[in-house]
Formats: structure tokens, C-alpha cells, sequence
């Protein structure tokens, strides 16, 4: 009963998304309301309906309906509750189905915001997010159904893979997606906007906290799969520029990069282009991420099932860059810029110089991961490019860019004199490079870390300086501290949630370095009570444990870890078998540190439990990155609450 | 820019869906097999039901050579009736379609064969040397071996009723 | 942009594309990684060449010491087979009659140095059972008595 009812809903809501899509743009086109109401109706039709099919979906997981064979694959008798929900997205059909309710909640969202504020382009936004909301149903009817039948119905599921049984898991889809999805929005406000060839200044005010809301998400997306790929794969890293990853890595890139050029849009009417076309590229490029994640056209670690929904996702691809740049080209007269670039030193070429260097950064990671198929095309030889590639070549670029985030939120729109100059960046400068000598001084002697921590440390001056100089202003006027400080927060708070986002940014950068620069690590077998010393902590192995825990069977390892003055703590490695896959996964135990993180994994082990292979990590900094998460986190929270109209 | 030019930019796109495009043509699962064009490697099995199972039996004939397990969710399972399906469509022209059960318990690989009613000959692998011999890295994965005895394609996957014809019609076709 | 572009943005752009391309072709010059399969490198191995090697682990090759963490295994495809050393406990994911990948170069020696081991969890294909893994209950039994 399930699969029919949940298969019938998607092709209904298919069919209403498809009308409500057709309906939208005639009524752009002839100007009927009726229509356009009746798209809007349409569109809330599909949303009920996505809802009512992700809940059955839900429902089926809950209660181990097996008929189903997407519910078969993914779990069973055994799962924990929770991950039987979580379990729902946790594979191609269920993640499609997220995607597509996910899409369906923003169409609902533009609806109600939009409507009434943005007459001329609202049709055609709603007829482009309805006509995507169309395809990602489509996908859903025919190469991957979540809602087929399985016969016969077999007793018990497969199970959900063990390294997706994880809090990581639970968040990370719905973050990144949220991202995702986030971007089709300034993407159907840009194409209205070229469709109306309304294409000044409103497209992008309408869209800007639209904008920060997606990138958002994305970032926190991208922080997620780092975290979950650091606790639980077991090889202590949290980045491998593995082709998924790089999927999400490139829009967030161009989104970046769009987030930043729009400002100039706003201020001296110059980039429309490039505006427009940083958008396109940006909803091309989740697109480009969801198909390589399930076309299999690249092998990658994260590889799911092939079939003809590669065909699909290329065939859409390929519709919407090729309509979206000839509308591009179409109204090439009407998107000539308004103001010139005067000086090079100015605000406009700084933010013009980051675009260049993000779109760089993304067409690299691009290139890389698209090179396999690229040799393979020229010299017909399997080459792939691995980390080294990235990292050499983006790395500069990503020194620059932190460079840049201290130059441009104080540099002078249009030319920037030698006072402006001094009296904003000799500071920071001096500060900067003080931090420099410093970090030698300290034992630094990586060049690239004392190089980044400096850039950072004067990046973080710019702020600090902008911050107190504000807040001097106004307590000359008679405000007490603490008010000062928060009327500039309140008062500006674009500005300054963008200062906040920055420093956040630094402060994933700082731990980025440092745990490129002094993490280290040892294997080693010990036996029974011997200790592995690494970076002044002593790693004792006190035994092997073993149980039944749920739908798995334990071994555990205990560790004794001190290092002389603090109190020492027990670390847990551990193995888990779970029935259905052959080969245990390993359960890394670690403990977070502002600074060290000890981790440790374990290997091999001997079956009477008197001797283990482990992994020792002890990383450092790494708990940066994730408190910069935090940090962006409020920068962002505080960058999109509406802006106060009146004086402070 | 003048008006033609402006296309140049949608033109731009053209080269790089025109390699992603060609991304499907090549499949990264296909991890290269050096048996093409080489002669299949001769087996004989206890099957499950009836006869032994001997390759050699077979030569003259177009072999279609099915590795499987009873523990291998979704895609064997997804791939049974298709092989059962195509079995009863092509064993009057003489194909025959054989599946080796490897890494397996007798009694999962009988209740395999049971719920999805094969009636083509299954036999078990107990050591697994005819999946060595192969070069089979998992299950499932489907070989193809001409009149000759000559492997000559391997699928890797569940195989559909479109890659089984195309196979078997191309090596039908050269008799 | 109306009228020509203003020649310091030409040369900007230029600056930047060239510095741009000569970065992307070191790096891929330099980290390009080779995938070969055991016949392919046997026929012709070039010791120093970082490689992908791609193959099953024959039965009865691997090696694994403990004490000194030295594993060897052969990485065979039907055909040709190499043999391939590594410093460090094997992932997972590995073992004998499955498929691995192992990143390292050919040294020349007669052997293949792997500095990684690779391996792959796909959702349509599944590594075979090792039949000679002990039951879980078995394991059970044996690592209550050792504790």
C-alpha cells in the first residue's frame, strides 16, 4: 500500500510542479493574475505533498516496512530509533527526497516574502524554482524511486552502513542541503531579472539575506562533514579534496565570491554581469555536485549507485547552463556597468581581486577533479590528482584571500589616498608583522604557518582597530562602553556580523595551519601494559574488552593516557562488527583539547587480547576550526537580522 | 562586446558538458580486466542441482558467467530475475547462462536460488579459486565468454536486460 | 563592459591566467598519481613513479608483523601479480580475495612500496566473505577467556 501511495503523491506533486511552473511563466508572460494565483495554489499543493511523502517515508522506516526496498537497504530489526529516521536521507533516493522538500519549504518561504514586494520578477521566480522543484520530482518517478516495491518481501533489511550511524550524519545532510537548495533562490531571482531585463539593483537587495541564509548552511554543511570525518573515518583528517567533497567546496567558493561582488553591485552599479553570471555558475555547481555524487562518472571514496540518473542530472545541467547563459548573452546591452573601476587601489579592486581569487580557487578544484576524466579523454591513461595538487595550488590563493579580508572592509571605495591608507592598515601592519618576529621568536619555523598566523593576526588588527575607533566615536558623544559597543552591532549590523563572519574565518584558518603544521602521529603494537610516548603524553594499553552492544558485537580497547602534571584519562578505541558487512569499522576514541587532541585507533589485534596495533594522533588546533564554525555562526546570525532604520 | 561575441559565453559551456558527457561512457567501475580476449579460465563445480558443472562442457556455446552470493544486498539481488528473465529468452539460441555462487553457506545460496526460481545451473565456490582465477574483486560481476572459450567483456554490477542483449546479441552475431 | 577593455585590465587578467596556469601545471605535474593494474606495471614498471595499483589480494600472500608493523601482501589480477610492502597496520577494509588499491612507487627491488592502502565502501558492491573469519561467537568466547 505504502509504495503506490508514496509513488502516486510524487507524480502528482510532479505533474502540479510542472503546471504550477508553466502557469507562472505565462502569467509572467501576459500579465493574468489568475494564473499566477494559480501557480501559487499549485505551489503549495506540492508542498503539502513533498511533506505528506517524506512523512509516509518516515513512517515506513519506523515501523520496518520491508516492502519497500529503499527501507530494506537501509536499515533493520536491529537500528536504533533514531537512526531510522536519519536512515531516510541516508542514501540516493531518501537524500533526493530531502532535497526536494527542502526545495519545496523555500518555494513556500519566496511565497509568502515576495509576493507582494517584488511584482514584476515574483512570476518568473516562482515559475524557475517551481520548474526545479519539477526535475528533482522527476528524478524521483523514474531512475530513483524511493517509493518501490520489493519482492519478496524479505524478513529482516540490510542495514544502514555503520559509518553513517552517527550524530554527523544526522546534521550534515540537512545542513549542506539546506545550502544547496538555499542557492536556487538568487539563482530564480537572477534569471526573472534577466527574463524581465529588470536587471538593476533590486534582484540583488531582494536576495541578499537569501544569499547569506544559503552560504550559511553550506559552510556549516562543510564544517559538519569535517567534524564527522575527523571523529569517525579514523585517519584524523578532515579533508581529503575527495571529489564529494570538492562537489560542496566549489559553490561554496563562488558563493563566497557572489556574497562579496555583490556588494559592489550595490554601491557603485558596476559587476552586473559578472553578478549574474557568478550566480548561474554558483546553482550550476550544485547542481554539477549532486550529479557527480551519483552519476559515478568519478570514482570516489563516497561512489553511490550508478544508473540512468546520471543521464537525468547531465541532461538538466546542461539545460539550465546553457538557457541561463544565452539569457545571459541575450541581455549582454542591458547589464553594462554604471561605474568604472578608477584606482586599483580601492575597495572595488579588492573585492574585484577576491572574485578572481575564489573563481580560481574553484575552477582548480574543478580542474582537479574532473582530470581523471580529462587524461583519460586526451591520453586514455587512468591519472588522477591527489591532495598535494590542491594544497599547492590553492593555497596561495587562500593566503591571499585572507590578505584581502583585512584590505577591503577599510579600504576607500574608489581610490584610496596615502592617508586612508596609513590611517587604516599602518597598524595593523606594524602589529602583523611584530606577530611575525614573535612567532619565530616562539619556535615557529614552518615559514608558511608564521606567514598565515601573521596575515591573521593582522586581518584580526584591521577589525579590533575598526572596532575601537567606532566605539571611541561614540563615546565622544556621550554613550557609556557597553552601549557604544552594542548600538555599532545593532546599529550596523551587516557590517559588523561581516567582521564577525571574517574572524571566524581566521580562526578556522589558525587551526587549520596548526594542525597542518604540528600535528603528529605514531603507530606502534604494544602489549599488555606496555606504553607508546608520543609529544610528552605516555599512551598506556591496559586490555582488550568484548560484548554484544545492540546490532553490533564490541571489542574495546582501554588506553590509560597522562602526561605527567594533569590528571590522566582513559581512551576507548574500539572495533565494531556488525553482521551484514564484512569487514569491522573502527570506533575512534579521542579527546578534544583547545590545543592537543589526543586520538587514538585502533588496528590489529590479537584474539586473547594481550597485544594491539594502534594509531596515535595528537593533533593540534584542530578545536579552532570548529569554534571558528561557532563563530560564523553568530557573525551570520548577526549579518541577516533586518536593519534598523532609525539612528541608534 | 559586439553582438555575436556575447554567445561565446553560453558557447564556452559546450566543451566542459561535452567531457563531463563523455564521463558516461566510461565507467569507473570497470576496473580493467586483462582477461579480454583471453581464453576463460576451465572450471568444474559441484552444482546445487543436477549435473556438475564443467566450462569446458560448454565451448561452442556464448557462456554468460555470473558471480554471485546470497549475502550480497541490493545488487544481486536486483540482478537475479534479470539473468532469469534473459535465460529463458536466449537458451533456445543456444546461450547459456551460469552462476557461481562464492564466499557462501549451501543453505543461503539454495534459499537464493529458491526464492528467485533460477533454473539455470548454480554452483558454489567453496574455496573460491574460480574467483580468483576470474580476478573478481566482489559480487556481483557477470562475464562474457564467446564460443571460443575467450572472455570477452566484463560487467561489474547488477546487469540489466539492456547490458545482458547487448552483449550476448553482439557475440550471437559472430557465429 | 562598454568600448575595448582599458589595457591595465588585460594585463591583469593576463598576469593572473598565466600565474594561475603555471600554478595548476606544477601541481599536476607533480602529484599526478598513475593507475595501474599488477600486469600493467610488471610489464613495464619505472621505479620512482608514484602509482595506483589496483588488484585482488591473492589468498596466502599476506603477512602481517605486529611487532614491527610490517605488512606484505601480492596484488595479483589473474594474469600478473606484484608483491607489495607496507609500514603500518592494514585498513579495515582489507583483506585476502578482496580488492585493494595501494598508492606507492615500484622500487625497483622487486617490490612495490605502498605508502597508503586504499579501499572502497560502495552500496552496489560488495567485497567477498572471508570464509576463514572466526563467528562472532567464537571471537566472543576467545576474548572473554583472555582478559
Amino acid at each position: 500500500m505504502i509504495p503506490e501511495l508514496g509513488y502516486g503523491a510524487l507524480i502528482v506533486g510532479m505533474l502540479l510542479a510542472v503546471y504550477g511552473a508553466i502557469a507562472a511563466a505565462a502569467s509572467a508572460r501576459t500579465g493574468r493574475v489568475a494564473l499566477l494565483e494559480s501557480a501559487q495554489h499549485a505551489a503549495l499543493g506540492v508542498f503539502g505533498i513533498v511533506t505528506a511523502a517524506l512523512l509516509l517515508l518516515v513512517y515506513a522506516f519506523l515501523t520496518f516496512d520491508f516492502s519497500l526496498r529503499y527501507v530494506a537497504s537501509n536499515t533493520t530489526l536491529t537500528t536504533p530509533f533514531y537512526y531510522r529516521i536519519t536512515a531516510v536521507w541516508g542514501a540516493l533516493e531518501g537524500s533526493i527526497i530531502l532535497w526536494s522538500w527542502m526545495l519545496a519549504l523555500y518555494t513556500l518561504i519566496v511565497i509568502l516574502r515576495h509576493r507582494h514586494n517584488a511584482r514584476d520578477l515574483y512570476p518568473w521566480v516562482l515559475a524557475v524554482m517551481l520548474g526545479v522543484l519539477a526535475f528533482f520530482l522527476l528524478v524521483m518517478t523514474v531512475p530513483a524511486p524511493p517509493f518501490e516495491r520489493l519482492t519478496p518481501i524479505p524478513a529482516d533489511g540490510r542495514g544502514l552502513n555503520p559509518l553513517l550511524q552517527d550524530s554527523g550524519m544526522i546534521t550534515h545532510p540537512i545542513a549542506l542541503y539546506l545550502g544547496f537548495t538555499g542557492f536556487t533562490v538568487p539563482f530564480a531571482f537572477a534569471i526573472a531579472a534577466l527574463a524581465t531585463g529588470h536587471v538593476s539593483d533590486r534582484w540583488i537587495t531582494m536576495t541578499r539575506r537569501w544569499t547569506i541564509i544559503a552560504w550559511y548552511f553550506l559552510s556549516l554543511g562543510l564544517l559538519i562533514g569535517g567534524w564527522w570525518s575527523y571523529h569517525v573515518l579514523g585517519w584524523g583528517g578532515y579533508w581529503a579534496w575527495d571529489p564529494v567533497e570538492n562537489a560542496a567546496f566549489m559553490p561554496w567558493l563562488t558563493g563566497t565570491a557572489f556574497l562579496h561582488s555583490v556588494m559592489v553591485q550595490e554601491r557603485r552599479r558596476m559587476l552586473k554581469l559578472w553578478n549574474i553570471g557568478l550566480v548561474i555558475m554558483t546553482f550550476s555547481l550544485t547542481l554539477f555536485g549532486t550529479f557527480l555524487t551519483r552519476s559515478g562518472v568519478i570514482a570516489s571514496v563516497h561512489a553511490f549507485t550508478q544508473g540512468s540518473i546520471g543521464a537525468f542530472f547531465f541532461t538538466f545541467l546542461s539545460l539550465v547552463v546553457l538557457c541561463s547563459l544565452g539569457l545571459l548573452a541575450w541581455r549582454w546591452d542591458a547589464l553594462a556597468a554604471e561605474g568604472e573601476l578608477d584606482s586599483v587601489v580601492s575597495r572595488e579592486s579588492a573585492f574585484l581581486l577576491n572574485n578572481v581569487m575564489l573563481v580560481a580557487a574553484a575552477f582548480t578544484v574543478f580542474f582537479g577533479t574532473v582530470f581523471p576524466l580529462l587524461s583519460e579523454a586526451v591520453r586514455g591513461t587512468k591519472v588522477s590528482v591527489g591532495a598535494p595538487f590542491f594544497n599547492q595550488v590553492n593555497v596561495p590563493l587562500f593566503l591571499g584571500l585572507i590578505f584581502l579580508m583585512g584590505v577591503g572592509p577599510l579600504i576607500a571605495w574608489r581610490r584610496a589616498s596615502l592617508e586612508n591608507l596609513r590611517r587604516n592598515f599602518l597598524w595593523p601592519v606594524v602589529i602583523g608583522s611584530v606577530a611575525a618576529a614573535v612567532f619565530f621568536a616562539l619556535g615557529v619555523r614552518s615559514a608558511l604557518a608564521a606567514l598565515t598566523l601573521s596575515l591573521t593576526v593582522f586581518v584580526a588588527s584591521t577589525i579590533a582597530l575598526d572596532y575601537i575607533r567606532a566605539t571611541r566615536a561614540r563615546r565622544r558623544m556621550g554613550e557609556g562602553l557597553l552601549p557604544a559597543m552594542g548600538g555599532l552591532l545593532g546599529r550596523h549590523n551587516r557590517r559588523y556580523g561581516g567582521f564577525a563572519i571574517h574572524l571566524g574565518i581566521l580562526v578556522v584558518a589558525v587551526g587549520i595551519t596548526g594542525s597542518h603544521a604540528w600535528s603528529v602521529q605514531r603507530e606502534m603494537t604494544v602489549k599488555r601494559g606496555e606504553s607508546v610516548e608520543l609529544a610528552g603524553y605516555t599512551f598506556r594499553f591496559d586490555g582488550l574488552a568484548a560484548r554484544e552492544n545492540g546490532n553490533h558485537f564490541l571489542v574495546e580497547s582501554s588506553f590509560n593516557v597522562s602526561n605527567g602534571h594533569a590528571t590522566s584519562r582513559t581512551l576507548h578505541p574500539a572495533k565494531k562488527f556488525y553482521p551484514n558487512e564484512q569487514s569491522p569499522i573502527a570506533h575512534v576514541d579521542y579527546h578534544l583539547g583547545l590545543i592537543d587532541d589526543l586520538y587514538v585507533v585502533l588496528g590489529d589485534f590479537a584474539r586473547d587480547g594481550t597485544q594491539a596495533t594502534v594509531k596515535i594522533q595528537v593533533n593540534r588546533m584542530v578545536s579552532w576550526i570548529w569554534i571558528g564554525g561557532l563563530v560564523l555562526t553568530l557573525g551570520a546570525a548577526l549579518a541577516i537580522l533586518p536593519e534598523r532604520k532609525k539612528p541608534a | 562586446m559586439r553582438r555575436p561575441l556575447r554567445w561565446l559565453i553560453p558557447a564556452a559551456a559546450l566543451p566542459v558538458l561535452g567531457l563531463l558527457a563523455y564521463g558516461f561512457r566510461v565507467n569507473p567501475h570497470d576496473i580493467p580486466t586483462p582477461l579480454i580476449d583471453r581464453p576463460a579460465a576451465l572450471f568444474a563445480l559441484a552444482s546445487y542441482d543436477g549435473p556438475p558443472m564443467n566450462l569446458e562442457a560448454h565451448r561452442g556455446h556464448v557462456v554468460v558467467l555470473n558471480f554471485w552470493a546470497s549475502w550480497c544486498h541490493p545488487a544481486c539481488y536486483e540482478e537475479a530475475p534479470v539473468l532469469e528473465r534473459n535465460w529463458q529468452a536466449y537458451r533456445d539460441r543456444g546461450v547459456v547462462v551460469l552462476g557461481v555462487d562464492i564466499q557462501d553457506k549451501p543453505e543461503a545460496g539454495r534459499q537464493f536460488i529458491n526464492t528467485f526460481g533460477l533454473t539455470f545451473p548454480n554452483a558454489l565456490d567453496p574455496v573460491g579459486k574460480v574467483s580468483v582465477d576470474y580476478g573478481v574483486y566482489g559480487v556481483p560481476e557477470t562475464f562474457f565468454i564467446d564460443g571460443k572459450g575467450r572472455v570477452r567483456a566484463k560487467h561489474v554490477g547488477a546487469v540489466t536486460d539492456a547490458a545482458f542483449r547487448r552483449e550476448v546479441e553482439q557475440l550471437l552475431a559472430e557465429r | 563592459m562598454r568600448g575595448p577593455l582599458k589595457p591595465k585590465f588585460v594585463v591583469g587578467i593576463a598576469v593572473v591566467a598565466v600565474a594561475l596556469a603555471y600554478l595548476i601545471y606544477a601541481g599536476v605535474t607533480q602529484s599526478a598519481v598513475y593507475f595501474v593494474t599488477p600486469s600493467e606495471l610488471q610489464a613495464a614498471p619505472k621505479p620512482g613513479k608514484v602509482y595506483r595499483l589496483g588488484g585482488m589480494v591473492e589468498k596466502g600472500s599476506v603477512s602481517w608483523k605486529p611487532a614491527s608493523l610490517d605488512l606484505s601482501f601480492t596484488l595479483g589480477d589473474g594474469q600478473g601479480r606484484v608483491q607489495v610492502r607496507h609500514h603500518g597496520a592494514p585498513p579495515d577494509l582489507f583483506g585476502e580475495g578482496r580488492g585493494a588499491v595501494a598508492e606507492g612507487r615500484w622500487t625497483g627491488d622487486g617490490y612495490f612500496q605502498a605508502t597508503q592502502i586504499l579501499a572502497k565502501h560502495s552500496e552496489e558492491y560488495k567485497a567477498p566473505h572471508d570464509g576463514a573469519r572466526p563467528s562472532y561467537q567464537d571471537m566472543m568466547k576467545s576474548l572473554r577467556g583472555g582478559q
